[in-house]
């Protein structure tokens, strides 16, 4: 039995339907992570796991318990906010220990215990600073630890890292992973950043406009995405529009703008259909290997890797290639390119919803 | 920073001039040792603050005022606090409305007020007594205490509350740990301020004290009307420094600027 289920979970504010229908299921410590866009509905969703709002319609489900009539305060979960939302007039410790002494823990095992989860964030030795005495990681690290302490079944996270710097900000990551990992604890995240819920999650769960589109590990959706919106939103990819025209177990055939591609086996019925290829899988080769040809319009050099604009007959396409210190074609090149059938994704054309 | 123009440096130093030029002639006079108003004083000496000392009358009335200002000030604050936390944070229909009526003794004329006052005091007898007084104090100071007070409550952040209610605190306990601290600055900022806004409240007070109830304002002023002897600017000067303490008090307590802007949260 999963630990968190959400089942047909809605919430509206009046005209404005921001969760709808959402049903999924989060696995005993397991992390997953709420991926959209802002305003997609993924602070509510939360805030109704939380209790802090109500849900219109649908049930969230805890351990086998409904959780319709236990009120936030009972219902024993870890929450970290995006504002840290520390107690500014009480010291680390003070903060830390706040949920063990409403439990009525006694003050000796309570000190114990808070020096345990503060050794577990990195923070021993900080217990008697005040909040506004430390910087941004450390807050969150005693936001963190003060939501662990009570050994909550779920923790929940929202946007945590949005108020860091991007070079704290991977660093928090790896480190939200650990401590997830340490403590063991169930933990659902909430996030607009892609790669930081690809970083730190077991599964992803993409919504737009309160909707599910997508769940899956974080390869899966990368791989394959079964809408434009997820395979845009997640990394940079070409989208094309296309024509499936004829579809057999070893493969499909398409036709864009004229040109026909090779694609993968798809369960679509021969129509309009769009075509998903990431720029990494985008390939030289030479003319008589090539799927379509073209040529450079522009180049952007990215360090690690280069990053090309090609203008050929199915479309602008984007390619990155490895930087390996040779030289890449010029604006103006023309250039073959090629990829495997394999590497293409065949989305439905219209937005649907697929779980 | 732009430099100001010369008409508006002018400008400020009348400003302050003005302010400043009937406190420096009120204090100047009180150091005189003359029988009457003398500015500046051609021979100083503490005469007339030994006068003070030797007019229990206005001991009397002082320590009226000074009950009086703490008494009115902390009913208004008992008052306006679940006030601005109900206006601050819920909503619910009339809510403007009644912010609008619990600021209003702010926009009606205090002459109107004391007569309002005057008549109803009668009307229940409590015409005189000091509780009456400190009731009608309490609603002229009222307003100040509940600005200070809202303007802490809004500027917190309600996270705060939820993540203390997460963690398993009631309703009470999230008041009385979490929220109470938070915004005691703003709401002991609206309090000192009433206080010294009772202290020297006069047009009301005129209204609806009787003999054994004159405030020190009241006092100064019924003197004025029958003497002009240097006692009253001694006076005027004892509480000028009683006022100007506090005030140091509180800014060293907050930062005067910040209690005045209306800021009250740390
Ligand atoms: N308390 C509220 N009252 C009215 N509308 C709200 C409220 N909270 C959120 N919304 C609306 O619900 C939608 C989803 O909001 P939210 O869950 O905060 O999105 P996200 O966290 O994904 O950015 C938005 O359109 C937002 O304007
Ligand atoms: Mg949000």
């Amino acid at each position: 039995m999963a630990l968190l289920e959400l089942k047909n979970l809605t919430k509206r504010f009046g005209d404005v339907l921001a969760v709808s229908d959402f049903t999924l299921s989060v696995e005993q410590g397991e992390f997953v992570s709420l991926l959209g866009p802002s305003g997609c509905g993924k602070t509510t969703t939360l805030q109704m796991i939380a209790g802090f709002e109500t849900p219109t319609s649908g049930a969230i489900i805890l351990n086998g318990r409904n959780l319709e009539d236990v009120p936030a305060r009972k219902r024993g979960l870890g929450i970290v906010f995006q504002s840290y939302a520390l107690f500014p007039h009480m010291t680390v410790e003070q903060n830390v220990g706040f949920g063990l002494e409403m439990r009525g823990v006694a003050p000796a095992e309570r000190a114990g215990r808070v020096r345990k989860v503060l050794e577990l964030v990195h923070l021993d030795g900080l217990a008697n600073r005040y909040p506004r005495a430390m910087s941004g990681g450390q807050r969150q690290r005693v936001a963190v630890a003060r939501a662990l302490v009570i050994e909550p079944d779920l923790l929940l996270l929202d946007e945590p890292l949005s108020n860091l710097d991007a070079k704290l900000r991977e660093e928090m990551q790896l480190e939200l992973r650990r401590i997830q990992q340490e403590a063991g604890v169930t933990t659902v995240l909430v996030t607009h950043d892609q790669s930081e819920a690809m970083a730190l999650s077991d599964r992803i769960a993409v919504m737009q406009a309160g909707e599910l589109m997508q769940v899956g590990s974080p390869f899966e959706i990368y791989e394959r995405p079964r809408s434009s919106f997820v395979s845009t939103f997640l990394g940079k990819t070409n989208t094309l529009a296309a024509r499936l025209e004829q579809v057999t177990p070893e493969g499909s055939l398409l036709v864009c703008n004229g040109v026909t591609l090779k694609g993968p086996p798809a369960n679509f019925l021969p129509g309009p259909v769009e075509v998903s290829l990431r720029p990494e899988r985008v390939e030289l080769t030479d003319a008589d290997n090539a799927v379509v040809s073209g040529t450079v319009s522009e180049r952007v050099f990215l360090g690690n890797q280069w990053l090309s604009k090609v203008n050929t007959p199915i479309g602008e396409l984007l390619m990155t290639r490895r930087n390996r210190g040779s030289d890449e074609p010029k604006p103006g090149d023309t250039v073959h390119l090629a990829w495997s059938a394999e590497h293409l994704s065949i989305l439905a054309a219209d937005r649907s919803r697929l779980t | 920073m732009r430099r100001n123009g010369l008409a508006a440096l002018l400008f400020s130093t009348l400003f302050v001039v003005f302010m400043i030029a009937p406190l420096v002639v009120v204090i100047g006079v009180s150091f005189t040792s003359t029988g009457y108003l003398e500015f500046p004083p051609s021979e100083p000496g503490l005469r007339w603050f030994r006068a003070i000392l030797t007019n229990p009358d206005f001991i009397d009335a002082a320590l009226l005022s000074l009950e009086l200002g703490v008494t009115s000030a902390t009913i208004a604050t008992v008052l306006a606090v679940p006030a601005a936390l109900a206006i601050g944070r819920e909503k619910f229909p009339g809510r403007d409305v009644l912010q609008s009526l619990f600021l209003s003794p702010l926009m009606v004329p205090t002459v109107v007020l004391g007569v309002g006052f005057l008549r109803f005091l009668t009307l229940i007898s409590m015409n005189g007594t000091l509780i009456g007084l400190a009731l009608c104090h309490a609603v002229v100071i009222f307003p100040f205490i509940l600005r200070l007070s809202l303007a802490a409550i809004v500027g917190l952040d309600q996270s705060v509350e939820k993540a203390a209610v997460s963690l398993g605190a009631s309703s009470l306990t999230v008041f009385r740990r979490i929220t109470l601290p938070l915004i005691m600055p703003g709401v002991c900022g609206g309090w000192i301020l009433a206080f010294i806004t009772s202290f020297d409240e006069l047009t009301v007070s005129i209204f609806i004290i009787n003999p054994s109830t004159t405030t020190l304002p009241v006092k100064l002023f019924n003197h004025i009307t029958q003497t002009t002897d240097p006692l009253v600017t001694s006076v005027s000067t004892a509480m000028i420094l009683f006022t100007v303490c506090i005030m140091l008090f509180v800014n060293w307590l907050y930062g005067l600027d910040r209690l005045l802007i209306g800021e009250g949260s740390r």
